[in-house]
């Protein structure tokens, strides 16, 4: 899939009387990533929703704009991959089983080999890949999810918090991935952790 | 752009459906064991001699349909609770067409349907002593009655799993829903039970087919602006 | 006359019109024949709330439509206004055709084709607001809903139509609606009263329904300008 960016301008998001997101503006552009930071609470996984278009703003705009001019709404999920805490994959399907039925679902027909090795890549080993995912500790469970979200070579990727519940090892891997993904896709992580900011080409902070 | 259709898509969903209700049979346990509970209730205390014999045909087809309705209640709306309480909604959402999800998901609760009266309808009928003069007569009420009642049951499943996804509440939706289904089911079982023609089922059927359609319609229209924020 | 003049008086009017149809209905209208004493007199009450209660349904169905496809909150407090209204009068109308049960062939219930269809149209409403007692979210809450009531309103028409066909072929003896064999047969006077209670009850609706949704112009405004 070619380049897509992602605009958004004077996004803002109330829950009830709480404003949790305040006119927030800046674009997702194509090889770059976009670190979002800011303390817990102030809104960085709501920003991710409403740029996912999971979640409506209560004003502003977001616009997907792709090769051939904006994306409708209703097909933005065919150009993203999302991680995020609040994502699961099933628990009671394998890891494989899991890239399998969403590989199915985004119409792909992707080998059997090809998703093993992207498991490997991202520290799952050959031999775990089979067993349930309800059996897994929350560090082989996120690397299940960063799987889901990648499988697709999507052209616009979105990472809530990813190395959360990842050791060394792990961290490594998501740096890798975002490595892998920055020359050819729209990448925003949303993140407290120093290391993961680190990654970042533009930055918005947000403030409680 | 997509090498997939609606259809494998859809069948993608099923098949993930059922593969996670056999390994966990949740909903499986939960409908079978309600049906068996209330059907060996109703035979314990009713049986085939209790009733008088001019009230078998409106109390026995009514009685059945009280089981099946009870039992199914308690497992339709997993499809779609399930999902949020596991926090998979979101990432299928982010991964499939709406319609893809509706379809699949509608076609899991028409099987564990099938499965539920297949169970239940020939052993009510052994223990209640109720004899059916139009057998597949019976199969097409039935078959209708499980597409319908399929229908009305996921969409409220999606609109229940997005508010508090209790159960009671899921009950509460679907009762004025299904009541006006219900009598229909009852009538057409009752036709189906006193005579063999095809022609005796056809009123009710004909209600049961255009009620299950109309759902299924206006569903694919709603369950997308249920389904996202 | 001003708007403010005519909304001040026209409640009033209301008032006035509700007394004389009250009136007609006890001294106006004869007593109709075949029925128990004067109890037939509830059918100037009893079908025009009927009447109210479907007309709220449709009301909120058209609100429900309209929010779905404008996402304006304002929509939605239409449809909830429509919905509050439906209810207490699909109440009424369920209690006062009991009570005329009653009083006709002693029994509160008969399973008459139009007794089910007002009692579902009560479950219905008892049902979609349970549902947005479930929802905290205003948004969700309102989507949620309006999906309900156009759900609600697919299973309307098998209700009215189809069933009772159905039903018919079960119980051939069963007594038709009261209500309709009354409207076949009325004398002009009854006739009378009968619309004119039809006229008064549904100015009762449209009087309550825009107080309600003035009331909610007012708070959603208000929220909009503490938004900022």
């Amino acid at each position: 899939m070619s380049g897509v960016s992602v605009e958004f301008a004077r996004v803002s998001k109330r829950f009830g009387s709480r404003t949790v997101l305040a006119s927030v503006s800046g674009t997702l552009e194509s090889g770059q990533v976009l670190v979002v930071a800011g303390p817990n609470g102030s809104g960085k996984s709501t920003l991710l929703n409403i740029l996912a278009g999971v979640l409506r703003p209560s004003r502003g705009e977001v616009t997907y704009r792709g090769g051939d001019g904006p994306v409708p709404r209703a097909r933005w999920f065919e150009r993203l991959g999302m991680a995020a805490p609040d994502m699961s994959v099933y628990e009671e399907l394998s890891a494989l089983e899991n890239l399998h039925f969403f590989a199915r679902l985004r119409g792909l027909a992707v080998a059997d080999a090809v998703l093993r090795d992207l498991l490997v890549n991202l520290g799952l080993p050959a031999r775990e890949q089979t067993r349930l995912v309800g059996t897994y500790s929350s560090g082989m469970k996120q690397r299940v999810k960063l799987a889901q979200a990648v499988l697709h070579e999507p052209p616009v990727l979105m990472l809530d918090e990813p190395s959360s519940n990842l050791d060394a090892a792990g961290h490594e891997a998501v740096a890798g991935l975002v490595a892998r993904f920055r020359p050819r896709a729209a990448v925003a992580v949303a993140t407290n952790d120093p290391r993961e900011i680190a990654w970042g080409d533009a930055r918005i902070d947000l403030a409680l | 752009m997509r090498a997939s259709t609606l259809l494998s898509e859809s069948l993608a969903v099923l098949a993930k459906e059922l593969k996670s209700e056999l390994r966990s049979r949740v909903a499986l346990n939960a409908v079978g064991l309600f049906g068996l509970t209330t059907l060996i209730a109703v035979a314990y205390q009713i049986g085939p001699y209790q009733i008088q014999e001019q009230d078998r045909p409106h109390l026995l087809s009514a009685l059945l349909w009280v089981i099946l309705f009870f039992a199914a209640t308690s497992g339709l709306s997993r499809v779609f609770v399930k999902e949020e309480d596991a926090h998979t909604a979101k990432t299928l959402r982010l991964a499939a067409r709406p319609v893809a999800v509706l379809a699949g998901k509608f076609l899991f609760n028409l099987l564990l349907l099938a499965a539920l009266y297949t169970f239940i309808v020939p052993l009510y009928c052994a223990l209640m002593g109720y004899s059916v003069k139009g057998v597949p007569s019976l199969a097409l009420v039935l078959a209708a009655g499980a597409i319908a009642l399929s229908a009305t049951s996921t969409i409220v499943a999606a609109i229940i799993a997005r508010a508090s996804g209790a159960t009671t509440l899921f009950a509460i939706l679907s009762v004025p829903l299904v009541l006006p289904l219900l009598v229909m089911l009852i009538q057409g079982t009752r036709a189906a039970a006193a005579s063999a023609a095809l022609a005796a089922v056809l009123p009710a059927l004909r209600g049961i087919v255009s009620l299950g359609g109309a759902t299924l319609i206006v569903s694919v229209y709603l369950f997308p602006v249920v389904w996202h924020d | 006359m001003t708007k403010t003049a005519l909304r001040t008086s026209l409640p009033w009017l209301l008032g006035v019109w509700m007394v004389l149809v009250t009136l007609g209905a006890f001294f106006y209208a004869p007593s109709a024949e075949g029925f128990k004493g004067e109890s037939a007199r509830i059918v100037f009450f009893h079908v025009p709330q009927a009447w109210v209660a479907v007309l709220a349904f449709c009301v909120n169905l058209v609100a429900s439509v309209r929010y779905l496809r404008r996402r304006k909150a304002l929509d939605d407090a239409r449809a909830a206004a429509a919905a509050r209204l439906g209810l207490v009068f699909s109440v009424l109308a369920t209690v006062t055709g009991s009570l005329f049960a009653n009083v006709m062939w002693n029994s509160f219930w008969n399973w008459d084709p139009r007794e089910v269809s007002i009692a579902i149209l009560l479950l219905i409403y008892a049902a979609y607001f349970a549902l947005r007692e479930a929802v905290v979210d205003e948004e969700r809450r309102a989507t949620l809903s309006a999906a309900y009531a156009v759900l609600a309103f697919v299973t309307m028409p098998f209700l009215i139509f189809v069933v009772p066909r159905i039903y018919w072929s079960l119980h051939p003896d069963t007594i038709i609606g009261a209500t309709g064999k009354l409207k076949l047969e009325m004398e002009s006077r009854m006739l009378q009263v009968l619309l004119g209670s039809l006229v008064g009850f549904t100015g009762l609706f449209v009087w309550l329904y825009t107080l309600d949704v003035r009331l909610a112009r007012v708070r959603l405004a208000r929220q909009k300008r503490e938004e900022g």
